[in-house]
């Protein structure tokens, strides 16, 4: 998981879009934030994660009850009230599904970390038992003179199994703490240690940083031996962390390797190199010496999918927050996972942006908080009560509600339909825990499963409801559904299999009785299978006899799985009811796919690009609103003037050339040079001054703020600077927006 | 210790070349926390020379040599490099005749010390018997970096020691010289102002004008690589050869509990062994491993082995050997402790079984990069526009039938060239390109090849409208998990170029799990 401070950075596409609905804020300038005031800009945005969500929450909201609902004066104040009540909610949400999530990845690598722990223990005692060495034997600089074996250092390779380093980098921070506060001195270096221009002497440094003291002079192994042998430092064992072993430097790390190996005896030192691709990676940078030295065992992560699914089950299939998402919103989300990122990072990030649009949307989102509380029963009074008339036609506008011919006459109702909504994700979700449970023989992915039973309009609904035409449809419209081919596989599970499936099923099931109730029914089945099962495997049986048992075994099993068939179909039938489809679900479910496509998959540079094209749509200032937006003003601001001359063109820019038609529109050729009061135009944004004739600025003036233009356009990624070959150009990067 | 036989030839000779030898009485060494200049020697019990000689089998010649070039007490010696190859037991022999004769050292190793600075005072703090503790901050006893200031410290230093060496009274005579040993000396090349660092130490004894250092310098290249016609004295040089595979034998039959039986484990597996690497560590971890599999049939470990037994834990070995062959590094899964994996390709069986599972997850856009990558490694970029226009490759084939004696001459000529060359290098530019053509087309004609990636296809074609947003990203980490090295710039253009450093296997891999027929797109000699 990312800090919050790098989920919750506004896009700038998010910004823009209230651009074009009038609302004039000092945010909205915001890429010329960028150019101007990053500094500053950036220390707000660390300082209060707050204050920053609260920006985004607020600008987009005005706009939209502007449409919605008469300006009335109460109302603006209702609406900021709700705001930043559901600013409040939001919070309380989000905070509880991180939560979550971080539980759910701490249990995931648990057992690995004990795993690693015990491996350092055994291996500790073994060079330990091999003989203690006397304090001058340990601190000398020549070697102990035995076996070429002892030259070996304990290594376990980590296999995190994602290209991406961003989600392990807390994993290797966790198990830092948890081999610290196990006693173990931890150290943990990383790939920026291991540079080749530091050398050697420079994850040196680090270590010794880390474990002996943060001044040191010269860093030197010696020191770390000295060090190991005081204060009973020599009781435990010393680890280095290495997290993203591929991004270091091979050179430096075969050296360290070689050097600690040589002391391995007097130190003994555990290495944990973070492996994110194959486990041979060490083999490719390391020098073969350095390998020969490492006694590696290999532990291995779990994926970043097996990670996705029990996030997704503790989030939206587990009682958790009550927020979800739409069917195209998961679909989404998937894609992105798979096609584009790839890390748990980026997933949490993107269902974090949903969640603060989500309650930045949609005004009846405040009643998820009730969701949000354990006890369910205080929601009617409250909920309800929260509720302005505004909001209350907003409810019943919803399209679900009008969809399903909700009118307001059934005000009364609307308690009963909360409570409803609130209770809906419990038979689907055990339905889809239950096929993610018979999924498991066959590797479904619980995301697969999951984005296929939001959708509303499943053909597998269709098909069956018993309303549909029987099987010829399900062969052409089934073939890729993840529900179509669990069924199919189900065929091939073997008794032992099937006997699991039913006990996973049975504890699922249990706070619902309707779908126990059949999965019970299935007992007397399964043991009678298991019975078969039994007597075919009796060894003294004769041939004769075992397959005419084998094949009432099969029989049995035929039966068999075609009873627990019947049972998925029915849960499918009457409890797989998407959340999309029960009136009232806008108040959890976040639907808006191009709201988040758009924040997620900001386009900044373009942004940028156009922003400076069109300058004037944004500051909406006097003096291009009245002269029309093709000519360029000396009133505009430099570098949007730069940017805009630069559009002429080709891929290099001549400087001087640039820099002459520049002149000329800062300093028009018709009005003569006044060479005089540098300080009144001094000022960047001169908007407010426009109407009376600016004096032209100086030459050495107009200079400066060519040169500072070009600088920001460079910044902006938008030019490279001259080389050294062709010094009187400059190059354009950027083309098109 | 190992065990002393009386012989009595050695017993002769060490007479006739050291007469400190024998006689010596060892005091026990000092325990206390400084220091002191007891320290500078082994101490511990008196080392006879038979004793050495039975721990270096077949360094005998070596042995004798050095002890005649270190000369009796006292004698002023000119400096030894000691060189040879690696593991040959260059640095453990020259600190054991120190023991055995009982004089006085500091040893510093290159690798540990890893500039001059660090050099310089590690031999200065040894000298001034100095220790490295909490109390002083675990810095050095002086600051020291340039050989000028080396070389006044040093002899004043040295002055030191020869004082307190004199004052000595009680205890065996250790003499009143001191022998500086310098480790891997072949790495001072690599750094940098290296050449000065060599010479300074080659010189270093005539500088000094003291006859009471001993310089020893212990090299894994021979001496020529460092000389220049400076004019200083040429030290003695010391060759230490390869083991022979007798030697190896009692080097391994050392410290074995059941000799008969790791000797029979020898006959079989030293000689193929001994082909690949005759690098003691090497050999030795590969032994202890094979040795431990060696003996798993067996209840006791105390057994002699008749040919029978031999035979039986010979056929259980066999199928181990290939592989350990050609395997340095092997890492052992952790759950299941028995079974160890190896990991080597050469092992066919096994290779064929990995194939086609990727065992790291990667984005599918960073799968088809990795691809285009590939590609445009191997493939000539000449070839890009024919690859990958209407016809999608197909015309490949055509170049394949004309071939007569010549061209088939070429062809391999060509091919070596290719291997000795490595992937080539490409620009980010023809990297995207190739990456557009792939991405659409993976997804346009082979989506119905498969059922299951039907719904990826899908979903990745909505995608496909802001794939290019972050894909610089993924070439980023891609070159970060040295999937893609940025090799260096074009001189011409300025610009970096890259270098895809996947065996094709891995591209396999990855081809297959998108189901994309990359073996299509390969230009083949």
């Amino acid at each position: 998981m990312a800090p919050s401070g790098t989920v919750a950075d506004p896009p700038p596409s998010s910004a823009t879009d209230s651009f074009n609905s009038g609302a004039t804020a000092e945010n909205d300038i915001r890429p010329f934030f960028v150019l101007h005031k990053a500094s500053s800009g950036n220390l707000q945005a660390k300082s209060t994660g707050t204050v920053k969500s609260k920006r985004r929450i607020e600008s987009p909201s005005p706009s939209k009850f502007a449409k919605k609902s008469e300006p009335e004066s109460v109302e603006e104040e209702d609406n900021d009230y709700f705001s930043t009540l559901r600013l409040k909610v939001f919070d309380t949400v989000w905070s509880k599904i991180e939560k979550t999530i971080e539980n759910v990845l701490r249990d995931s690598n648990s057992k690995v970390f004990s795993g690693i722990h015990d491996w350092i223990r055994e291996s500790f005692e073994s060079i330990r038992s091999s003989g203690a060495l006397s304090l001058s034997e340990a601190v000398r600089s020549y070697p102990v003179l035995t076996q070429a074996s002892s030259k070996q250092l304990f290594t376990a390779l980590v296999l995190t199994r994602n290209l991406e380093m961003v989600d392990d980098l807390l994993t290797f921070e966790e198990l830092h703490l948890r081999l610290k506060s196990q006693g173990c001195h931890v150290a943990k270096l990383s790939s920026m240690d291991f540079s080749a221009k530091n050398g050697v002497g420079g994850c040196l440094r680090g270590l010794l940083r880390q474990f002996v003291m943060p001044t040191i002079d010269v860093a030197d192994v010696t020191i770390l031996a000295s060090w190991y042998r005081e204060n009973k430092n020599h009781e435990n064992p010393v680890v280095i962390i290495v997290d993203d072993t591929e991004r270091c430097c091979g050179s430096v790390l075969s050296d360290l390797i070689l050097i600690l190996s040589e002391w391995a005896i007097k130190v003994p030192i555990f290495i944990i190199m973070g492996v994110s691709t194959a486990h041979d990676a060490p083999r490719k940078i390391l020098s073969m010496n350095a390998l020969q030295r490492l006694c590696a065992s290999k532990f291995t992560l779990s994926s970043p999918a097996e990670r996705m699914d029990a996030v997704l089950e503790a989030v939206f299939l587990k009682p958790c927050s009550g927020f979800t998402v739409s069917h195209k919103v998961a679909l989404f989300m998937r894609s992105y996972f798979l096609c584009q990122d790839g890390t748990l990072t980026s997933f949490v990030r993107t269902l974090k942006i949903a969640c603060l649009q989500h309650f930045s949307l949609e005004p009846l989102s405040i009643m998820l908080e009730h969701f949000c509380q354990d006890d369910s029963n205080q929601l009617s009074d409250e909920g309800t009560g929260l509720l302005t008339e505004a909001t209350m036609k907003h409810a019943f506008d919803l399209p679900s509600v009008t969809r399903n011919k909700i009118t307001r006459s059934t005000y009364e109702m609307l308690p009963q339909f909360l409570l409803d909504l609130q209770r809906m994700p419990n038979p689907w979700s055990i339905v889809v825990l239950c096929i993610y449970e018979a999924g498991k023989f066959d590797k479904l992915r619980l995301l697969d499963i999951f984005c296929e039973t939001l959708d509303p309009e499943a053909r597998y609904l269709k098909y069956f409801s018993p309303s549909a035409t029987v099987n010829s449809q399900s062969h052409i419209s089934g073939r890729n559904s993840v529900i179509r081919q669990l069924l199919r596989k189900l065929r091939d599970l073997s008794p032992s299999q099937l006997s699991s499936l039913l006990k996973s099923w049975e504890k699922l099931t249990a706070e619902f009785s309707e779908i126990n109730d059949k999965v019970m029914e299935l007992h007397p089945f399964m043991r009678s299978v298991e019975a078969a099962g039994q007597r075919q495997g009796l060894p003294s049986s004769p041939k004769k006899h075992a397959s005419r048992s084998h094949s009432k075994l099969e029989k049995e099993l035929k039966a068999m799985t075609d009873k627990v068939a019947a049972v998925i179909e029915f849960m499918l039938r009457e409890y797989m009811k998407p959340v999309e489809s029960v009136p009232f679900n806008e108040i959890l479910c976040f639907k808006n796919v191009d709201k988040l496509q758009s924040a997620l998959l900001g386009d900044p540079r373009g942004r940028i690009q156009s922003d400076l094209l069109e300058s004037h749509s944004i500051l909406h200032c006097m003096c291009c609103s009245q002269r029309g937006t093709t000519t360029l003003l000396p009133s505009m601001h430099d570098t949007s003037i730069l940017y805009t001359l630069a559009q002429e063109h080709a891929d290099v820019i001549n400087l001087h050339d640039w820099y002459q038609s520049f002149k000329t529109i800062l300093v028009p050729r018709s009005s003569k040079a006044k060479p005089k009061s540098k300080t009144a135009s001094k000022s960047k944004k001169r908007k407010d001054r426009c109407e009376e004739p600016p004096e032209p600025p100086a030459e050495a003036l107009v200079q400066a703020r060519f040169c500072r233009a070009v600088m920001e356009l460079q910044i902006a990624g938008l030019i490279r600077m001259p080389s050294k070959r062709r010094p009187d150009f400059v190059q354009r990067v950027a083309f098109g927006s | 210790m190992p065990p002393r036989e009386d012989s009595s030839k050695v017993a002769r000779r060490s007479t006739r070349f050291s007469s400190s030898s024998a006689a010596v009485e060892n005091p026990e060494p000092n325990e206390s926390h400084p220091p002191t200049i007891d320290d500078l020697t082994f101490g511990g019990e008196s080392f006879p020379l038979d004793a050495l000689l039975s721990d270096f089998p077949g360094r005998r010649s070596q042995i004798l040599d050095l002890i005649r070039l270190m000369g009796p007490l006292d004698s002023p010696t000119l400096p030894v490099i000691v060189y040879g190859d690696a593991s040959t037991g260059k640095t453990s022999l020259v600190l054991q005749v120190l023991r055995h004769l009982n004089r006085p050292f500091v040893y510093s190793s290159c690798r540990a010390c890893y500039n001059p600075r660090v050099l310089f005072e590690s031999i200065l703090n040894q000298l001034l018997l100095h220790s490295k503790s909490s109390s002083n901050g675990y810095s050095s006893a002086k600051r020291c970096d340039k050989p000028s200031d080396f070389v006044n410290l040093l002899r004043q230093s040295l002055g030191n020691v020869m004082e307190t060496l004199d004052s000595r009274s009680n205890g065996k005579p250790v003499g009143k010289m001191v022998y500086l040993v310098v480790d891997h000396l072949d790495l001072i090349k690599e750094w940098d102002k290296g050449a000065v660092i060599l010479q300074f130490l080659f010189n270093l004894y005539s500088l000094l004008k003291m006859p009471q250092l001993g310089v020893i310098l212990i090299s894994g290249l021979p001496p020529d690589v460092y000389y220049s016609n400076m004019g200083y004295t040429d030290p003695i040089p010391l060759y230490f050869p390869e083991y022979s595979e007798d030697d190896l034998r009692q080097i391994f039959l050392k410290n074995q509990t059941n000799r008969k039986l790791y000797s029979a484990f020898l006959d079989v597996v030293l000689r193929p062994f001994s082909r690949v690497t005759r690098r003691v560590d090497e050999l030795s971890t590969t032994f202890s491993s094979l040795f431990r599999k060696y003996c798993e049939p067996l209840d006791d470990l105390g057994v002699s082995p008749n040919e029978d037994l031999k035979r039986r834990l010979y056929s259980h070995l066999k199928p181990l050997l290939a592989p350990c062959l050609n395997e340095i590094f092997r890492v052992s899964s952790r759950s299941h402790d028995d079974e160890r994996r190896q990991k080597k390709a050469s092992y066919s069986s096994e290779n064929r079984e990995e194939v086609g599972v990727l065992d790291f997850h990667m984005s599918t856009s960073a799968k088809f990069l990795l691809i285009a990558a590939f590609l445009a490694s191997r493939n000539p970029a000449t070839l890009d526009a024919s690859m990958f226009d209407s016809t999608g490759g197909m015309d490949n084939r055509k170049r394949k039938r004309k071939a007569s004696e010549k061209s088939m001459e070429k062809k391999e000529i060509a091919e070596q060239e290719a291997v000795m060359k490595g992937p080539g290098s490409f620009p980010l530019e023809r990297l995207l390109a190739i990456f557009q053509c792939i991405a659409s087309v993976g997804d346009t004609s082979f989506g119905e090849e498969e059922e299951e990636e039907e719904g990826e296809a899908t979903g990745y074609d909505r995608e496909k409208t802001n794939l290019m947003s972050d894909i610089l990203l993924q070439v980023s980490s891609l070159c970060d998990a040295n999937l893609i090295i940025k090799s260096g710039s074009c001189p011409l253009e300025g610009t970096s170029r890259y270098r895809s450093m996947v065996s094709e296997d891995l591209a396999l891999k990855v081809g297959k799990s998108l189901s994309f027929p990359l073996a299509k797109y390969l230009y083949r000699r």
